[in-house]
């Protein structure tokens, strides 16, 4: 350094290293923070992983046995012992079990009617009826199909038993032998855990990265470091890159409590999943620059987020499956970050997939996250100028 | 008295006015409170569903018989299960890898002649399991193609018999089982959760952050009527945001209102009080906007959606997390509008949702405006 001239800037390395220390001490100085960035993730994951279940069992039903022989009682008692349905009582009559499904006491109403253990053993045709509580489709879908499975192999069976009795040869028999690839059981954990893991991820690095800019912009503290000799890319980057650490440890602390207390297997290589979280991070944090470039105030920048956040998790296939949308959102979900992510961390969690099967997700993240970026930087530079 | 009434509702109104403004001047509020709330039902009726129309299968058939073949067409032919590859068990999960293929269908040698022969005709069905919801279906679908199938060779005069115990299944309050019916009131908590306790905790921390909460009480304004001016558009917001949801889903699904307007008005507003009064305890307790939008999204919208009862039923959860729901006040409110819209339930079925509430309500202003006065003091 010359004296005399003006003095010249610190290299590269320096500044940025700079103004990493400096994000890196404010974010980790405040306690709080860091709880809601590092705790609070595992916190949902946990409850989430707790929460999230898919299978109906145990759906609250009366019976209405009109019979009251020793056959109906013991349909009853059969059809109940499935998990599926559980018994919460009696009722003298339809009505009175209606009312039960009115005051939400129980979902489901099994009607046996008078006559149903004679018709059984002479072989005359029977009615049962079943009454569901609407509300809630699935479970009434459920409860019905346990129903009607019940008494649709009891039918089966005792056809076969006639045709013996009478000498007649067994009819022809097709058996399904179902086998399930990587979760036999169809737990909802392993299946869940990896789309909270990316939920979460939007949650503390794009509000976060959004609403931290906005409050520099509105503080007036982002003008006064650009007076310094530090370049605002390298600013950019030094502000950026905590949240890529965070994001990355909060990925491996999930992934650890998702192994260790929800059995969730990592099958595949987590060299690509640390590549996918890096550049998934790469598009999240990019649209949080973005949304801190056209917010005025923390505040504008949270709505931002949020805007984006909501749509972004609906259409991931996190919560319901892609192929089960309409085929235009099919194309929308092609634009998000979110849904490559999601099919990275299933894919290589659970069904060990690597690069040679999840390359088209990884290039798409890359081209979406260069995108952002780029978008988001020029708009930065111009806000500044 | 009267007069000093009319003067603390006069600032009361200042407040408010002022605040007005302030959603008013900044569109994204209003779109978050009034018209995210559209495209959400939009998407969840028309673009959300778990059901798959169609789930891609690869075929193997190593018995190439006529009843083999007749087995796959009969399998395939709805195109409920679609035939995308044919290949077997050995290279199903590179399929399943790259979801291409959702199960692999293999029908073994011997098929045809275990059929001819009366025997148990076996087939297997690999499915790729990591989905479990696409799983489940799979597995049905499979099933009941299968059983047709079954059904048809036991020739004419068998499979038209009826069967010997018929099974007749009635669906009250949503008999065709629209899932828009299920989400909708549950959706609808969920933005009122949003709007009462994030947009007041984040107004309320911006105005601890930037000081100015300090010079408004050096203003003749008390401070209970700053705070009750601040919360008030916010109220305002969520009841027209209840009626907005409540009204398009009544257009666009035919969500009905079975039971009394003014109990779900009722329900609505002593939800949004709570909601209001825990998104002032979580701005003082925050201090700035940053830790205040964490905290809120942390004690607010996660158990909104996860312990509501709203998509994952409560039932089906662990005891813990049961008793745990029963202090998230989202559950009462997810079920007293379930039960005033589809069943048409009034207050001797909901009274204990109501009672709910109301504790909640008042536990949580009573602990917020002592941790205020703190606060201040």
């Amino acid at each position: 350094v010359s004296a005399g001239l003006a003095p010249s800037r610190p290299s590269a390395r320096v500044q940025l290293a700079s103004v990493f220390r400096k994000e890196v001490f404010q974010t980790v100085r405040d306690r709080r923070v860091m709880f809601l960035l590092m705790v609070a993730p595992l916190v949902q994951t946990v409850v989430f992983g707790f929460a999230v279940d898919f299978d109906v069992d145990r759906v609250p039903t009366v019976v209405v046995d009109l019979d009251r022989t020793a056959e109906s009682r013991e349909h009853a008692r059969r059809l109940l012992a499935d998990r599926t349905l559980a018994p919460v009582g009696a009722a003298a009559g339809m009505a009175e079990a209606e009312r039960a499904i009115d005051r939400g006491d129980a979902a489901a109403a099994l009607l046996l009617p008078r006559g149903l253990g004679a018709d059984l053993l002479a072989g005359r045709p029977a009615e049962v009826q079943v009454v569901l509580d609407g509300t809630d489709p699935n479970r009434a879908i459920v409860a019905g199909g346990a129903v009607s499975r019940y008494f649709g192999e009891l039918g089966e069976r005792m056809a076969r038993e006639r045709l013996a009795a009478r000498g007649l040869p067994e009819p022809a028999r097709i058996e399904l032998v179902p086998r399930l690839a990587y979760n036999p059981e169809l737990r909802s954990p392993p299946f869940m855990v990896p789309g909270i893991a990316a939920m979460l991820l939007v949650i503390v690095t794009t509000l976060t990265s959004a609403m931290g800019l906005a409050r520099e912009r509105e503080m007036g503290t982002l003008e006064q470091v650009l007076v310094t000799p530090v370049r605002p890319l390298l600013l950019l980057v030094g502000k950026m890159a905590p949240f890529v650490v965070i994001g990355v440890v909060d990925v491996m602390l999930l992934v650890g409590v998702g192994t260790w207390l929800f059995d969730i297997p990592i099958r595949g290589s987590p060299l690509v999943l640390l590549a996918a979280t890096l550049v998934y991070l790469m598009t999240t944090l990019g649209v949080g620059l973005l949304i801190s470039t056209v917010s005025a105030n923390q505040q504008q920048a949270f709505l931002g987020g949020f805007l984006f956040a909501m749509p972004a998790i609906l259409l991931s296939g996190v919560m319901t499956p892609i192929r089960a949308m309409p085929d235009w959102l099919q194309l929308v979900t092609r634009l998000n970050p979110l849904r490559y992510f999601v099919e990275v961390m299933r894919g290589v969690l659970l069904r060990g997939a690597g690069l040679a099967d999840l390359w088209p997700q990884l290039a798409a993240l890359v081209v979406l996250g260069v995108a952002i970026l780029a978008v988001a930087t020029s708009r930065f530079h111009k806000r500044l100028a | 008295v009267n007069d000093r009434l009319r003067r603390s509702l006069v600032r009361i109104g200042a407040m408010a006015a002022k605040e007005t403004q302030h959603v008013l001047r900044d569109p994204r509020t209003l779109y978050m409170s009034l018209g995210m709330p559209v495209v959400l039902l939009f998407l969840f009726g028309y673009g959300l569903s778990f059901d798959l129309d169609r789930i891609p299968i690869a075929v193997e058939d190593r018995d190439r018989t006529e009843s083999s073949r007749a087995l796959v067409d009969a399998l395939t032919a709805s195109g409920e299960l679609e035939e995308v590859a044919r290949a077997g068990a050995g290279e199903a999960e590179a399929l399943f890898r790259r979801g291409e293929a959702l199960a692999a269908l293999v029908v073994p040698e011997g098929y045809g002649r275990d059929l001819s022969a009366r025997r148990a005709a076996r087939i297997q069905l690999l499915v790729d399991g990591a989905d479990t919801v696409v799983a489940n279906q799979v597995l049905s679908k499979a099933d009941a193609l299968v059983r047709a199938e079954a059904r048809r060779l036991l020739g004419p005069d068998l499979s038209r018999r009826p069967p010997p115990v018929q099974v007749q299944v009635f669906t009250l309050y949503n008999p065709e089982g629209r899932s828009a019916l299920y989400l909708v009131p549950g959706l609808a908590v969920y933005l009122l959760a949003i709007t009462a306790v994030l947009l007041t905790a984040l107004t309320i921390a911006g105005e601890w952050e930037r000081g100015s909460m300090e010079q408004l009480f050096a203003s003749p304004v008390g401070r209970l009527e700053i705070v009750l001016g601040k919360l008030l558009p916010y109220l305002v917001l969520g009841i027209l945001e209840l009626q907005l949801v409540v009204a398009f889903g009544a257009v666009a699904f035919d969500l009905p209102i079975r039971g009394s307007g003014p109990l779900l008005f009722a329900f609505g507003v002593l939800f949004l009080v709570g909601m209001l009064g825990q998104g002032l305890l979580v701005s003082v307790v925050a201090k700035n906007q940053l830790v205040a939008t964490q905290a809120g999204a942390l004690s607010a919208l996660l158990p909104s959606l996860l312990l509501s009862g709203m998509v994952f039923p409560i039932e089906n959860m662990p005891s813990v997390l049961q008793a745990l729901s029963r202090i998230v006040p989202a559950r009462y409110l997810v079920h007293a509008l379930r039960g005033v819209l589809l069943k048409g339930n009034g207050l001797d079925v909901l009274w204990p949702d109501l009672v709910a509430l109301l504790v909640f309500a008042m536990a949580v202003i009573a602990i917020a405006t002592a941790r205020f006065q703190r606060r201040l003091a």
